[in-house]
């Protein structure tokens, strides 16, 4: 789960990270009383899941009070890469100008099996974009995962980093970063600016946290921050149901199947038989019908698909299972696009039959992903 | 013979009286895998389905001399499992359980490592975790400890198989299946962000099998482990590997289903692994069924 800027920053304060000051709103009336409030210039940034908030104008410095509702006014309801911003987050303004910019993040590194911490001089900017350009300044540092980050370590961290300032405070920081993200299930945490002022002492001026969904459960207390509207509609239905699914840009053949793996797959089939892929749609193991039919009801519901390519190893699963949820959406007239499908493995000879008495145009079995997947480009290029 | 498993392995099935732990011992009894006991804490003392039934792992080790523990327990309580297994004694655990949490996983994989380290300092064979998140392993004609469907395996042949994916795992071996090459041992390693066996941990085992001419490898996008696997194979493989990667054309920074398939940055681009295999004189197929025409060329035929 995604949280908003504000949100983390708010674990991380409970973890005794220094944040910067800042208050929510939800109207360009409650900017304007933040601002008054804080006395001084304010930033207004959007709150939405999507990085690139500040290129997209999402982010912006206020100098009074008047500025402050203007800015909310603009922001608020604003577009940015298909969210509607609900919410922005007022805070007090910091002189960059006096201080400077570090980045700090604890990373899941499967390469070292746990988590990573990274720091940067190069605070600031996307650190995906200093690790293409720049690699060699980020320190990578592994942390022990029963132990968490000494204090010892991160100074280290932070001398090879190259941070000036007070390096005990700095330390500590990122031993409290090291902190939540352990204790908080997190697949990534960033500071990013992690400001330091001129007196040395560092605040985080904004952050990224993700946690780990599979450990949403020992997280109750954070469940109600998830927020259905903030995310994409059809990515809301499908984790209703279960389903690994992520919609994609300028695609136009619906994809699902069973297993992140093959429906990785699917998507590369679909590409080369000259067509984009919409969606990435898991459906998992053992799917009965009713997932199936979830599933293609879903897929229908998106207009940019055109056409809709199953793909289907029946291991758990059971092929006659998958043509009945097929079959269902069809008689419900939720099936209205053509469905190619390539079904094999537990029970391909009961699914063909079932198909075979339906006898619909809708639906066609190809005897292998490639064919199905070129059937299901031909009719989405159309 | 393969690797990992053989028809000598005795098995136990941590959480077998569970819907998923019950209808795979059956499978795997059909494969004619030796079965031996259920773990089931609280059922200890009772039989199903013909197995005893034990409180604990270190109860039914003792008991029937299992030197192999398959894991269903649901995820909150796996990579407890995980521990039990390892502090038991197993020397090979497979984890099947989906959706653990990573930190729960960092934790019980560092602490396997370190068991395994005493465990061999001691003399002993070592402790081995495969998985989570994985369909597990066959020994084709010999044992099946894991998930896949029994049918795909017909065909014992000398192909060794290593896969993070459980669906491609199938589909690969049903194409060396029908291809009348088979397959020797199938790994299914998992494709979680963090899991006990790396592709570069099974290669030197194939390396060595004498029931292994060549090994096929099914990655995937995100992580290094490709990348490792073929700094590995340049350096210590006589065998010839070829490789298949999915997810070519995922989009960078999405979820693509396995929380390791993500590519962060430059980390885990197919670019970079397709690099790597080349560097290392390993084929990529740019199709699955090309792995087949590949596999024959390299074995010369």
């Amino acid at each position: 789960m995604k949280l908003h800027e504000y949100q983390g920053k708010e674990i991380l304060r409970q973890f005794g990270v220094n944040v910067q000051e800042g208050k929510v709103a939800r109207t360009p009336d409650e900017v304007r009383q933040i601002a008054r409030d804080y006395g001084q210039p304010v930033v207004v940034k959007a709150q939405v899941h999507v990085g690139g908030r500040g290129k997209a104008g999402g982010v912006k410095f206020s100098p009074t009070e008047d500025k402050a509702f203007e800015n909310g006014e603009k922001i608020l309801g604003m577009d940015i890469k298909g969210l509607t911003v609900n919410k922005v987050l007022v805070t007090k303004a910091v002189d960059i100008d006096a201080g400077v910019e570090y980045y700090i993040g604890m990373i899941v590194d499967r390469n070292v099996q746990s988590f990573t911490l990274m720091a940067s001089a190069e605070g600031g900017m996307e650190i995906e974009e200093v690790a293409a350009a720049t690699p060699e300044k980020i320190i990578h540092h592994r942390v022990d995962p029963v132990t968490g980050l000494r204090p010892y370590e991160a100074r280290e961290v932070a001398i090879k980093a190259g941070f000036k300032g007070n390096l005990n405070k700095i330390a500590d920081m990122m031993v409290k970063l090291s902190r939540a993200a352990l204790e908080r299930d997190a697949v990534l945490v960033e500071i990013n600016p992690l400001f330091v002022d001129e007196s040395g002492t560092p605040i985080a001026l904004d952050t990224k946290f993700e946690i780990d969904d599979n450990a949403m459960y020992r997280h109750q207390d954070l469940a109600d921050w998830r927020e259905l509207e903030a995310e994409h509609p059809l990515e809301i239905e499908a984790s209703k149901y279960g389903f690994a699914y992520v919609k994609l840009d300028d695609g136009n053949v619906g994809v699902l199947g069973n297993g992140a793996g093959i429906v990785m797959t699917s998507l590369d089939v679909v590409n080369r038989a000259g067509a984009k892929p919409a969606n990435f749609l898991d459906i998992g193991g053992g799917a009965k019908a009713e997932i199936v039919y979830n599933a293609v009801k879903l897929v229908s519901k998106d207009t940019d698909v055109k056409a809709i390519f199953i793909n289907i190893f029946g291991g758990i699963t059971r092929a006659d299972e998958v043509a009945k949820g097929v079959i269902q959406a069809l008689n419900e007239g939720i099936l209205t696009k053509p469905v190619r499908m390539r079904i094999a493995g537990t029970a391909e000879e009961e699914a063909k039959a079932l198909l075979a008495e339906v006898n619909s145009p809708l639906i066609q079995m190809f005897p292998n992903m490639f064919d199905a997947a070129a059937e299901a480009a031909k009719e989405a290029n159309k | 013979m393969g690797i990992l498993v053989n028809k000598d392995s005795k098995v136990i099935v941590q959480g077998m009286t569970g819907r998923e732990g019950a209808s795979h011992s059956r499978a795997m009894k059909e494969f004619g895998t030796q079965v031996v006991a259920g773990v089931t804490p609280g059922k200890g003392g009772t039989d199903f389905e013909g197995w005893p039934v034990f409180n604990s792992v270190a109860e039914a080790k003792k008991a029937t001399g299992a030197n192999v523990s398959i894991i269903f327990v649901p995820p909150a309580g796996a990579a407890d499992a995980v521990l039990e297994a390892a502090h038991a004694g197993v020397p090979l655990i497979i984890l099947i359980t989906e959706g653990v949490p990573t930190v729960d996983m960092m934790k019980a994989v560092q602490e396997v490592k370190a068991l395994d380290a005493e465990n061999r300092a001691a003399g002993g064979e070592g402790i081995r975790l495969i998985g989570g998140n994985c369909p597990g392993l066959v020994t084709n004609g010999e044992a099946k400890v894991g998930i896949m469907p029994n049918k795909i395996y017909t065909n014992p042949g000398r192909i060794g198989l290593i896969s993070r994916s459980g669906t491609l795992t199938y589909e690969a071996a049903k194409l060396l299946n029908d291809a009348g090459m088979g397959t020797s041992t199938t790994v299914g390693i998992g494709g979680d962000p963090v899991i006990g066996t790396t592709f570069a941990d099974v290669l030197p085992l194939f390396e060595a099998d004498p029931d292994t001419d060549a090994v096929v490898v099914i990655g995937e996008i995100g992580g290094a482990d490709e990348e490792a696997a073929a700094e590995y194979i340049a350096a210590n493989m006589k065998k010839p590997v070829v490789a298949f990667i999915s997810g070519r054309s995922a989009p960078a920074g999405k979820r693509m289903g396995h929380a390791g398939a993500i590519i962060m940055g430059n980390v885990g681009t197919p670019e970079s692994k397709l690099a790597a295999f080349k560097a290392a004189n390993v084929p990529v197929a740019d199709t699955m069924p090309e792995i087949i025409d590949l596999v024959k060329a390299a074995l010369g035929q």
